[in-house]
């Protein structure tokens, strides 16, 4: 295996997408959201409790894929449960960094982070949809007025 | 003589300008038919197939990848050399014709019904006639049209006489392909103020002109790949995001959906939901190198050109008695119709050819324009970047030449 595959699918990325935590269905939510990668098929559903101080109480997803978007929708769920919906959209805008190529501008993620395993995807222009997939989701889940 | 060049020994970056027409240069004076292509777009396209090349968008392997950045990259390139807002304002497609058919079909779903008014004017192309001519046979569309004056302007004067409170879209030439008349901005504020929205065909402006979408506010704008020196098979479909975002799309297939069942579909967002199969994507590619090739003369630097090359050519013609000049508009560029008197366009045209000089005789795709004229034909000379004031006066001479050769006093 290359050292490219290595570093796309490190073992993390593997634990998750066979089984991903945080599958499922919150009850109760007052947020979810779509998403569709049309090109592949990618399906996520997406679901939340956030409080009236905008702390996500809880945060969920369904949905179908490949191991990197389903460990990254894994991964996003463990890292915004019990945040704030301004953390999570500065954490939104370091993802997409990581995984666009642009880590050297990170605010937030470290390399000791479990979403640092992604970064990996950056060598693989085609599969950034996969990995953003559910980030996405979430953004328009939270934007929804 | 006051020659001056766009670029230094720019014929030389034209390979096929080097055509010996029997022992003759060749002179090519129909640009505004098509453009002929610069060694760099030739040898791009050739370099996507043989290193780059495989289909966009729906694989993760490496050449899908860098057909696929080629491709998107052809769109920014298209976007900031128009000026638009967006990227998702720009779709390819295979020319101007299928771009405009696009519009017409999908605006009418949306927008039109029965009874509905557009207006368009007597000189355009087939190609903005016809699928408008499409809603009127089938749907009912009730079409104007705006008249020109004698110098071959539209007369806005009578454009506002044609709006009605069922006129919903105004769908005219941007240069018009036969007079080379520039339409004037007047248009635009016209229709804007009777809340009409506007299609420009942006064929022959899209070369000889600086064209900027956020400066001249049209809501559609379309254009062929070849006429900006870049592959033919490659078109590109100009439009307000909002407003395409509202049009159902026009042809059904691969790549414009997000998802489809057994009962139906949902559709991609722009620019993709206008753009199904597979896309021309190397003529894509090849147009945004051409694009990239003009920009690097400058498009103010082509139109002051070309400006000065047209009003040239006019002086020149104006001093032989047996030319007739149909471009009379004081506000033109690099189209001249004419007629030698009493010999048909045709006639013209083959003596020129021999002479090695590429002139379009004919309609123009605009017959019903030359009933108006009252002629079967014309003669058309246009210019392009590669052109000079040289080959003019070898034309002019020409044309004395072809008019004692017929006997024609």
């Amino acid at each position: 295996m290359s050292d490219l595959l290595k570093e796309l699918y490190q073992e993390i990325i593997l634990d998750h997408g066979n089984t991903p935590r945080n599958f499922g269905k919150c009850e109760p939510f007052n947020k979810s959201a779509d998403g569709h990668n049309p090109l592949c098929g990618d399906k996520v559903h997406l679901t939340l409790l956030v409080d009236d101080q905008n702390i996500i109480k809880d945060i969920k997803f369904t949905g179908e894929g490949c191991a990197i978007s389903i460990a990254s929708t894994s991964l996003m769920t463990q890292n915004l449960k019990g945040k704030s919906l301004e953390y999570a959209n500065n954490l939104f805008q370091d993802f997409s960094n990581l995984v666009t190529g642009s880590s050297d501008e990170l605010q937030i993620i470290t390399e000791e982070d479990s979403l640092y395993s992604l970064k990996g995807v950056g060598a693989f222009p085609m599969r950034v949809k996969c990995a953003t997939l559910s980030w996405h989701a979430f953004k328009s889940a939270i934007d929804e007025k | 003589m006051d020659q001056i060049e766009l670029k230094e020994n720019i014929q030389a970056d034209f390979p096929a300008l080097n055509k010996k027409i029997l022992k003759n240069d060749l002179i090519y004076f129909d640009t505004a038919a098509s453009a002929q292509k610069p060694s760099v777009v030739i040898n791009e396209l050739s370099d996507f197939y043989l290193n780059h090349y495989s289909n966009v968008s729906r694989g993760v392997h490496t050449l899908c990848v860098e057909a696929t950045f080629k491709y998107e990259d052809a769109r920014k390139k298209v976007q900031k050399f128009l000026n638009a807002y967006s990227e998702n304002e720009i779709i390819f497609t295979k020319n101007a014709t299928e771009s405009i058919n696009l519009i017409a079909q999908s605006y009418y779903q949306r927008y039109l019904k029965s009874g509905d008014e557009i207006i368009l004017s007597v000189m355009e192309h087939h190609s903005n006639l016809l699928p408008w001519y499409f809603l009127r046979d089938n749907y009912g569309i009730v079409l104007k049209f705006i008249n020109i004056d004698s110098d071959g302007n539209l007369n806005l004067d009578h454009f506002e006489t044609l709006i009605t409170k069922k006129t919903k879209l105004v769908a005219v030439t941007h240069l018009s392909n036969v007079f080379g008349t520039i339409t004037d901005k007047k248009l635009i504020e016209i229709s804007r103020a009777n809340d009409l929205h506007i299609l420009l065909d942006g064929c022959q402006s899209i070369s000889h002109i600086k064209v900027d979408m956020q400066e001249i506010d049209c809501d559609f704008y379309a254009f062929s790949g070849h006429k900006i020196y870049g592959p033919s098979g490659i078109g590109v479909l100009y439009g307000k995001e909002n407003l395409l975002d509202e049009l159902p799309p026009f042809l059904g297939g691969g790549g414009m959906i997000s998802e489809v069942t057994y009962d139906g579909a949902t559709y991609a967002a722009l620019p993709n939901k206008f753009e199904a199969g597979t896309p021309p994507l190397v003529e894509a590619h090849g147009l945004g190198v051409a694009l990239d090739y003009v920009e690097s003369i400058g498009m103010d630097k082509i139109e002051q050109y070309e400006k000065i090359l047209t009003e040239y050519a006019d002086q020149k013609m104006a001093d032989l008695d047996f030319v007739i000049n149909y471009s009379k508009s004081k506000n033109k560029t690099s189209i001249i119709s004419f007629n030698l008197n009493k010999i048909h366009a045709h006639e013209v045209a083959s003596f020129l050819d021999v002479e090695g000089i590429a002139v379009r005789a004919g309609h123009h795709c605009c017959q019903p324009l030359m009933k108006l004229l009252n002629v079967t034909a014309t003669s058309r000379i246009s210019f392009g970047i590669y052109n000079t004031k040289s080959e003019i006066d070898y034309f002019i001479d020409s044309l004395t030449k072809c008019k004692n050769f017929f006997g024609v006093k």
